[in-house]
């Protein structure tokens, strides 16, 4: 049975892919999936540190693809969820020293091994980004309600429509709801009626996505946090289960309590 | 304060709004892959064509195109002087 390989991407760097796929593949894993979560973004490591797994790496990647070592020698066990993974970047080798044709072989191996083979995405369109979409089968597209952001996911969103990648959805990250609601951000279905691809949902800007990248436990291990709950919910309906979109603004007294309720 | 004071008159508009009509026009360029010099492109040969038949002012002749809710049109304005009575 092949499991689902999901890549994580956005065109433009800083908006929170590596979170969202630390986040998204913690969650599945705490529903009981196994999850191996890949960086690709070779040069530029960084789902290593947000996961807090930095200090255990031995072999990476590029290692894997070259046959220095065994798949399973490459992979870090998360310090928490014994069914989680992750394969780390090489940081001293370029983009180069991998290809897409690699990257469909190791991806369709892994998927042979896991229910969800997530792979984190380097910024750009170029190599590193044809070999970290080559893999997949479904890719979520992270964005902020920002123009730049906006524009470059949907040059990426243009280029995997182009490719082989059908299932497309959207992320929304760091939506500020108050300035939304003084009409100083775009709106949420202002980015959809823009980029027209079916929204995967909404992560609220929080000061506990710094805290938790500092800590290296990601978001999702937290109860009661509002982003935290949003990837909760986002990892839920990738994983096919259908949860409203509107709860993912929802707040005040009886939001949070649900939230400290049902986490 | 003032720009307080200068949205609540309305002058200025909201800033979401700005950013998603911005956003729409540039999107729409960006997926057609039109750049300015084709458009200028686009520009010249239409002048080129009228002129076969009118006497037309270049200078304000201007093409642009537009989205609208499911199409994109190209609008083309153009002051015409005077058109030739027999066409060459």
């Amino acid at each position: 049975m092949a499991g689902k390989t999901i890549v994580v991407t956005s065109g433009k760097g800083g908006v929170g892919k590596t979170t969202t796929v630390a986040n998204l593949g913690t969650t599945l894993a705490k529903k009981k999936y196994s999850v191996v979560m890949l960086d690709a973004d070779i040069g530029l490591r960084n789902l290593d540190v947000v996961m807090g797994l930095e200090n255990r790496i031995v072999y990476n990647l590029v290692d894997i693809i070259e046959g220095k070592c065994r798949k399973a020698q490459a992979m870090i066990r998360d310090r928490k969820l014994s069914n989680l993974f992750i394969i780390p970047a090489a940081q001293t080798r370029e983009k180069s020293a991998v290809n897409p044709e690699q990257m469909k072989q190791l991806c369709a191996e892994l998927a042979e091994e896991f229910d969800f083979v997530i792979i984190d995405c380097p910024a750009g369109i170029e190599q590193g980004f044809k070999n970290a979409v080559a893999g997949a089968s479904t890719a979520v597209v992270v964005t902020t309600p920002e123009v730049s952001a906006i524009r470059d996911a949907d040059r990426v969103i243009g280029l995997l429509e182009a490719s082989e990648l059908k299932n497309i959805y959207l992320v929304i990250n760091r939506l500020n709801v108050k300035m939304v609601k003084k009409g100083d951000m775009m709106s949420t279905e202002d980015i959809i009626a823009l980029l027209s691809v079916p929204l995967l949902g909404v992560v609220p800007e929080s000061e506990e996505v710094v805290i938790s990248t500092n800590r290296g436990i990601p978001l999702v291990h937290e109860r009661g946090s509002k982003a935290g709950s949003a990837f909760r919910r986002i990892a839920s309906r990738l994983n096919g289960e259908s949860i409203p979109i509107d709860e993912d603004g929802a707040d005040g007294f009886f939001g949070r309590m649900k939230r400290l309720i049902w986490n | 304060m003032v720009s307080l004071l200068r949205r609540f008159f309305g002058v200025d508009k909201q800033s979401g709004q700005v950013a998603r009509k911005r956003m729409q026009f540039v999107l729409m360029h960006d997926r057609i892959d039109i750049t300015p010099d084709l458009m200028e492109a686009v520009r010249k040969d239409i002048l080129d064509v009228l002129s076969k038949y009118m006497e037309i002012d270049g200078k304000s002749l201007k093409v642009d195109l537009e989205q609208g809710k499911d199409f994109m049109a190209l609008i083309s304005n153009v002051q015409v002087k005077r058109v030739y009575r027999h066409a060459t």
